[in-house]
């Protein structure tokens, strides 16, 4: 029981941290509808903004924190303005947008090993690496912050969305952007809040990836558990991403805990697929009926 | 540098990526699917095949195509549960496939597990690829122009309206993602007997990424295109190789470049039968006479009342 | 007569919303059939229905006397959709095509960047039997083609292909343009080509949703003549939706009028010009919807 219990909380823990990931590419995906593989990217720069904000800056925790949020944010504002803008003025096809954000990811991945290399970082020790104890159960005191600070980044985002004026004009481009634009609403506009918003998930979630892990240029590639968790959940459908990631992480944990670690991709993985067939539109997506 | 065993090299590294690029041309370029699980079939031809030739005393040729079937198999299989999914579903369940297939792989130690399997013999050789390759467009050039080409490009044009003329979508689909199956898993058979080592390693998501940029840089909906595409982007990194780790970063400005200036490709929809045609024409004065024509067809156009914009 | 095709009490919610509601008609043989109404009374949701692009919710539609469409049983959702697999199988839309029914659409879907040619002989793919495994077979290589005989099929269908997409073409007036790109076409050639497209199957019954939107009163005229002719050439049968009202009541021989996805009238055009629930509704009105009919398009009731 307390290996379960054990595993649950890991599970947790690396579920929110997938959730932060899934959600920015859920967020783009519900207004833009392509998925945006150059997410990957993003987090991988949020979790060295994180790491320098640490080292060079010599800030604290939660300064370094917000750093690294900002600064992401406007990484992937700027690919927005570089990489997508273009696309969308000429209504491309969702295709060239794909495309485009794999040129930006292999761009942004190889940027960083010109430039800073490609070995393996680590970051500084913050909190100390024993673990909390409760009872049979240990818990690293990193998966506990990794879990808070997920759960409160979406907490906010979840009331930008729900409460603010911004957030009704999320919402409403999720539905129709065209009709939204009709209606007075600024969707270039919406697109940046957009692009700011899902990159600072992506900021806060590299670093505190880089800071479970090591940071190395090639991190970016754990967002392809993310956009897994996505289709788990519904792609566009931001419940759904939370909840397709807390259940893969739960999935991960467990079958690496119970059946062997190295077989947790995979299950993960085959998980993926027969969600699909049962369910072609994730947990929560919306059926769409093509319009003839 | 340039000695012609580096050049031979090369070419057959250009020749292996033609036999892929062409594969995956004609899903994404012909029918309009896109799919990141193509180094998964790679994968599968090439470790089918070694197996093959290494276990089984297969002759080369034969065990190349076994390779190729084998990949065949597993897309059809891939494809039943997948090609009824929509858009980036499909897409990502292809992502999720490929790396599967890599994961499976690194757990089988009887083919060497993540530490790769070695002294694969050394068979791919310049002539056999060029002849592979000749087999492989010429097919793939009659398939285009076949009804069954036809139907998959209707498919990537107008998915509703192929329904409507009784195309069975998803057998055609089924039939595009078999036959590119089959030439990634040749090319992956191909490119194991050539480097002669093989690891799981080998055939992560960024060589399906690799593969599908040679398509669009070449051109979508073009065979022309994707044999140049994948001529120049595999010579091209060759050329580059002094810029060491920044080449890698222009390859990536490179393709968002494409995308915003030339989204079409270097050859979108154009063939080099076209262009022979053309330049007949043109040498004929034909081209002249025809572009006159709709000049005198346009203004024509203009006086017809009534036809008004369309509405999408 | 025989009865080509039948609704009965055909049904459609989208969500709470119902797009059509108790629709029921026959469609005789040989006859145009006229479906008006006002924009977002359900026309194109009704060709959806039957064309299997939707699902029913209730009610049945049959084709030559076999059911082509019922409504699921079950309902949707996660279990029944399991349950429904055994319970009866929907048909799909190249089905209803492959028996017989081909459409057009209201907002044009051709194949754009192909050739008017290319766009036909797309369509004429059921006349053709050869297999995948032939098509990638050289052709007309006369040693290639002595060795193995069955290589000669794909090249005499082809010509046949070829032979048919040309008389289609000819008769739709559509020749002098087989080289251009479907897209560039004038707009009204573009309808013309969606109808060849249709053709090029075989139908028994043509689904025409607004052919006539965005035509000057010429090309509406030459329209009618054209429709008239291809009804008696094939012998099809043929429903349209269209806000022309001269084309209509001088085209169709029954016409069937939507309101709000409800029955309001049927009859013959001299009958529904008479009936006052439909003059109120409809035809007092009916000008400005001709007018308006080319840029406002229809606002189904679906997009809501």
């Amino acid at each position: 029981m307390s290996v379960f219990l054990q595993q649950l909380i890991n599970g947790l823990s690396i579920g929110s941290i997938y959730a932060l990931m899934a959600v920015g590419y859920s967020l783009v995906y519900s207004i833009l509808n392509f998925s945006n593989f150059a997410h990957g990217g993003v987090i991988m720069l949020g979790a060295y903004f994180g790491l320098y904000a640490l080292n060079l800056l010599s800030l604290p925790f939660m300064g370094a924190l917000v750093v690294a949020a900002f600064a992401a944010g406007l990484v992937a504002v700027g690919l927005e303005k570089i990489a997508y803008s273009p696309l969308r003025k000429r209504n491309a096809p969702s295709l060239y947008f794909i495309i485009s954000a794999m040129g930006a990811s292999i761009f942004l991945e190889n940027f960083v090993v010109a430039t800073i290399g490609p070995t393996f970082k680590t970051y500084p020790e913050i909190f100390s690496t024993t673990p909390i104890t409760f009872g049979a159960i240990s818990v690293s005191r990193i998966d506990i912050l990794m879990f808070v600070i997920a759960a409160i980044s979406l907490a906010i985002l979840v009331f930008i969305i729900e409460k603010t004026k911004v957030g009704l004009a999320i919402r409403a481009c999720s539905y129709s952007a065209r009709g939204s634009n009709l209606m007075g609403v600024n969707v270039n506009r919406i697109i940046f809040v957009i692009f700011l918003l899902g990159g600072m998930l992506a900021g806060v979630a590299g670093m505190l990836f880089g800071m479970k892990y090591t940071v190395y240029p090639q991190i970016g590639v754990i967002t392809n558990k993310s956009f897994i968790a996505a289709v788990f959940g519904g792609l566009g459908s931001l419940p759904g991403a939370v909840v397709g990631s807390i259940l893969l992480g739960l999935i991960e944990t467990i079958s690496a805990g119970y059946i062997a670690s190295q077989y947790r991709d995979l299950i993960a993985f085959s998980l993926l697929i027969i969600v699909l067939v049962v369910k072609p539109s994730g947990l929560m997506g919306k059926i769409t009926e093509d319009k003839a | 540098m340039f000695s012609w065993f580096y050049i031979e090299g090369i070419l057959i590294l250009v020749g292996i990526n033609v036999m892929i690029v062409l594969g995956l041309s004609l899903l994404t370029g012909f029918t309009g699917l896109f799919s990141f699980g193509h180094a998964g079939f790679m994968a599968i031809g090439a470790y089918v095949a070694v197996t093959c030739t290494m276990q089984l005393d297969v002759p080369f040729y034969l065990a190349i195509l076994i390779g190729g079937i084998a990949a065949m198999i597993a897309s059809l299989f891939i494809g039943y549960f997948t090609l009824n999914l929509k858009g980036d579903y499909f897409c990502i369940a292809t992502l999720g496939f490929g790396e599967a297939i890599r994961l499976i792989l690194d757990n089988m130690t009887i083919v060497g597990g993540a530490r790769g399997l070695p002294g694969i013999p050394l068979d791919t050789t310049l002539v056999n690829v060029i002849v592979i390759d000749i087999i492989g467009i010429m097919a793939m050039a009659y398939l285009i122009k076949s009804r069954h080409g036809r139907n998959m490009i209707a498919i990537r044009e107008e998915e509703l309206a192929s329904q409507a003329i009784g195309i069975n979508v998803f057998r055609y689909k089924m039939e595009s993602l078999a036959i590119s199956a089959l030439y990634a898993g040749i090319g992956g058979a191909l490119w194991a007997h050539y480097v002669g080592f093989i690891q799981p390693l080998m055939f992560q998501l960024t060589k399906s990424t690799e593969m599908t940029i040679m398509v669009i840089f070449g051109g979508l909906g073009s065979i022309t295109g994707s044999v140049v595409g994948a001529f120049i982007l595999t010579f091209l990194p060759e050329l580059l190789r002094e810029l060491a780790n920044w080449r890698l970063v222009f390859y990536g400005a490179a393709v968002i470049a494409i995308m915003i200036a030339r989204p079409q490709g270097m050859l979108g929809g154009i063939e080099i039968t076209d262009m022979f045609r053309w330049i007949k024409r043109t040498v004929t004065g034909e081209n002249r006479r025809a572009k006159a024509a709709a000049e005198a067809d346009k203004e024509a156009k203009t006086e017809l009342p009534g036809e008004g914009g369309g509405e999408s | 007569m025989t009865d080509v095709l039948k609704l009965e009490q055909v049904t459609k919610r989208f969500g709470g919303l119902t797009a059509v509601g108790d629709v029921t008609f026959t469609i005789k043989e040989g006859e145009i059939f006229g479906l008006i109404g006002p924009n977002g009374a359900g026309k194109t949701t009704i060709f959806n229905l039957i064309t299997a692009v939707y699902t029913l919710t209730e009610g049945k539609i049959s084709f030559y006397g076999e059911q082509i469409a019922e409504a699921d049983p079950y309902g949707p959702g996660f279990v029944n959709g399991i349950k429904r697999r055994f319970a009866w199988k929907p048909l799909k839309p190249f089905q209803i095509a492959e028996k017989g029914i081909t459409r057009t659409f209201q907002n044009i879907r051709l194949f754009k960047k192909l050739t008017t040619f290319e766009n036909v002989l797309t369509a004429c793919h059921r006349s053709a039997n050869y297999s995948l495994f032939e098509s990638i077979l050289p052709r007309r290589i006369p040693i290639i083609n002595y060795v193995l005989p069955w290589s000669k099929t794909l090249w005499r269908e082809e010509t046949e292909l070829r032979k048919k997409t040309e008389e289609l073409l000819k008769l739709m007036g559509l020749w002098d343009y087989r080289d251009m790109v479907a897209a560039n076409l004038p707009y009204g050639l573009q309808r013309k080509l969606e109808i060849a497209r249709a053709l090029a199957l075989d139908p028994k019954l043509l689904l025409l949703d607004e052919p006539a939107a965005g035509m000057n009163p010429e090309e509406t005229l030459a329209l009618m003549d054209l429709i008239r002719r291809i009804r008696d050439d094939f012998g099809l049968t043929v429903l349209i939706i269209e806000h022309h009202m001269d084309l209509i009541m001088g085209l169709c021989d029954k016409i069937f009028v939507l309101n709000f996805g409800k029955a309001l009238a049927e009859g013959t055009p001299a009958q529904v010009q008479n009936n006052p629930k439909v003059v109120e509704a409809y035809l007092g009105s009916a000008e400005e919807e001709a007018k308006d009919g080319e840029e406002a398009g229809e606002g189904d009731a679906a997009d809501a």
